[in-house]
């Protein structure tokens, strides 16, 4: 398995565009380096906008700036932005649709030593609430990259959540990234499990382990890397449940907001019965710990966790 | 015998507007304190020959001051002047606080504290043409205005002012009770910007203000002084008139027989 950065995927990326796309901008709140921009900053000096730790500034730069025909990409830690200047993100970003693109990095609990202050767990809710936003929360390093493509070609506001660690790579480099579309990353009859982000790994474990136990082993998941949380593939979540009757909800994130209500809520508008459980956070703060094991276990999102849902759900 | 003054002609261009502007609010309810206050830098902005607003932009930060710029830009004929009649009505375009809806509106706000930023972000990337924002001098309390200060020096952004209409007045009393700015001339100069402080009532002084704002190479201030309610006797420098939803017809009367 090939483990990348995403967060060094989407400085790269971004980087790599700019070569060719003069429109391309990045106003950042001081967080360059983590967020691999060094380059972009040394070959592109007078498109890149340095703002300080000012998230809040930032984000009205950052709207001003897209109304001259930019695409702008507005970067900080998701625990920054959108978290300190959500209002103007909404009035001057979304209700003004400026063509800002939103990197929230070193989002939820795989942050893992730095604590609850810095492990953003609401960025989706905060998100998605809003109109005109689009929400991306990329599987892997190579979606990263597809993603970033194409909100380049949108004229939309969009937020982008990245993590911090390297991570296994699942993507299909065959495949394209659509905005509001997902995939299938496999195929199975008897449960659904969707998720947004690496966190996604955990099934393809549990589906291992499910392998080699007699009495499990031929269960088999279907697994939806959600990537695209808005808007959202509808249309492809509900054949999956419809399918299985069962369905799984996993990710670094609250409960509250996230995506298992965004999916809870498309399955009850249509009139589906389906047995489901949400694995996120249970409305409590994050903490400090050495490995982001620990702390998806003590949060009941570990891979145990996943297994334990899937065999209570069957 | 009283002597003979002189009026600037565009005195005359923002007596008409107080008509129309007082006519709105009477039938709709509206901000009406800080229109008044800041009408004449808006009427100078717009009808003072000094920007192309196909080019140059305008805006308005303290959104609540749409009453103004709505009279402003139907006077101007970005839109037919009968849409003032339902400010703020469900089917109206004209919305509460102002809206880029509106033909001539760039910009939508009515949180304070958010504009000067954007208006940093177009100054920026427009370099070539002037980019003028409305705020009030409440709206310094918020923290983001002072990281656009910080903001705007560092890039130089010469073509970028900043009118502030200073009535000294907020919601729930004066500025100086609620939370002072102090020297807010001071404060801007110790931020590295040009700063003007000019009576905001007189056009020659508004004009002559905003011509050298657009000579400067580092940011622009315009400390423009005004009396919140300006031309209505009762209003003036009276919070309570920080907006009105149902203005009584006999002060209405009042108000009408002293614009």
């Amino acid at each position: 398995m090939i483990i990348n950065s995403i967060r060094q995927s989407f400085g790269e990326t971004l980087c790599k565009l700019a070569k060719t796309n003069k429109n391309i901008y990045v106003v950042n709140a001081d967080l360059k380096s983590p967020l691999f921009l060094n380059n972009f900053a040394k070959k592109f000096p007078h498109r890149f906008i340095e703002c300080g730790v000012a998230e809040t500034n930032a984000a009205g730069v950052a709207a001003g700036l897209a109304k001259t025909g930019k695409t702008v990409f507005l970067t900080s830690f998701a625990c920054f932005s959108p978290a300190i200047n959500w209002n103007t993100i909404k009035q001057s970003i979304c209700y003004n649709n400026s063509n800002v693109k939103i990197i929230g990095s070193h989002a939820g609990l795989l942050s893992t030593d730095l604590g609850a202050t810095h492990q953003m767990l609401e960025d989706i809710s905060l998100m998605r609430s809003l109109p005109n936003m689009e929400v991306f929360s990329p599987l892997d390093a190579l979606e990263t990259t597809k993603i970033i493509k194409a909100v380049t070609f949108s004229k939309k506001p969009a937020y982008i959540r990245l993590v911090r660690p390297s991570t296994p790579n699942f993507f299909d480099p065959k495949l394209d990234f659509t905005i509001g579309k997902s995939h299938r990353l496999q195929s199975g009859k008897d449960i659904t499990i969707i998720g947004h982000g690496p966190i996604l790994e955990e099934a393809f474990q549990v589906q291992a382990k499910l392998n080699l136990d007699s009495k499990y082993k031929k269960i088999s998941l279907e697994i939806i890397n959600c990537s695209s949380i808005k808007p959202l593939d509808t249309i492809t979540i509900l054949k999956s449940v419809k399918k299985t009757g069962r369905l799984i909800c996993l990710e670094d994130h609250q409960q509250n907001g996230g995506l298992g209500e965004v999916v809870a809520s498309l399955i009850l508008s249509n009139n589906i019965s389906c047995k489901f459980i949400h694995l996120a956070v249970d409305n409590k703060f994050g903490r400090s710990a050495k490995t982001y094991q620990e702390l998806y276990d003590y949060y009941g999102i570990g891979i145990n966790d996943l297994l334990s849902a899937v065999k209570k759900i069957l | 015998m009283l002597p003979f003054i002189k009026l600037h002609p565009l005195q005359i261009v923002s007596q008409n507007l107080r008509h129309d502007l007082l006519d709105m609010v009477y039938k709709n309810g509206g901000h009406i304190g800080g229109s008044l206050s800041s009408l004449d830098l808006i009427t100078a902005v717009y009808f003072g020959n000094l920007f192309n607003f196909k080019r140059d932009h305008f805006i308005l930060s303290a959104g609540h001051l749409a009453p103004a710029l709505y009279v402003v830009l139907a006077n101007a004929g970005y839109f037919p002047k009968n849409f003032l009649d339902n400010y703020s009505s469900f089917k109206s375009l004209l919305q509460g606080h102002v809206s880029a809806e509106v033909p001539g509106v760039e910009y939508s706000s009515g949180s304070l504290g958010q504009g000067l930023s954007f208006a940093c972000g177009l100054a920026l990337g427009d370099k070539k043409h002037t980019t003028i924002c409305l705020t009030s001098d409440g709206e310094h309390q918020e923290g983001q205005i002072w990281e656009s200060l910080l903001f705007a020096k560092k890039y130089k952004l010469g073509n970028l002012i900043n009118i502030v209409d200073f009535n000294q007045m907020q919601i729930d009393g004066p500025v100086s009770q609620i939370m002072p700015l102090d020297n807010l001339a001071s404060k801007y100069i110790s931020f590295g910007w040009t700063v003007t402080t000019v009576d905001g009532h007189d056009f020659k002084q508004i004009i002559s203000a905003l011509k050298n704002a657009q000579k400067s190479d580092y940011p622009n201030c315009i400390i423009a002084k005004t009396v919140l309610g300006k031309g209505i006797s009762f209003m003036e420098n009276n919070f309570h008139y920080h907006d009105v939803k149902n203005l009584p017809e006999a002060l209405f009367n009042k108000a009408k027989s002293e614009l």
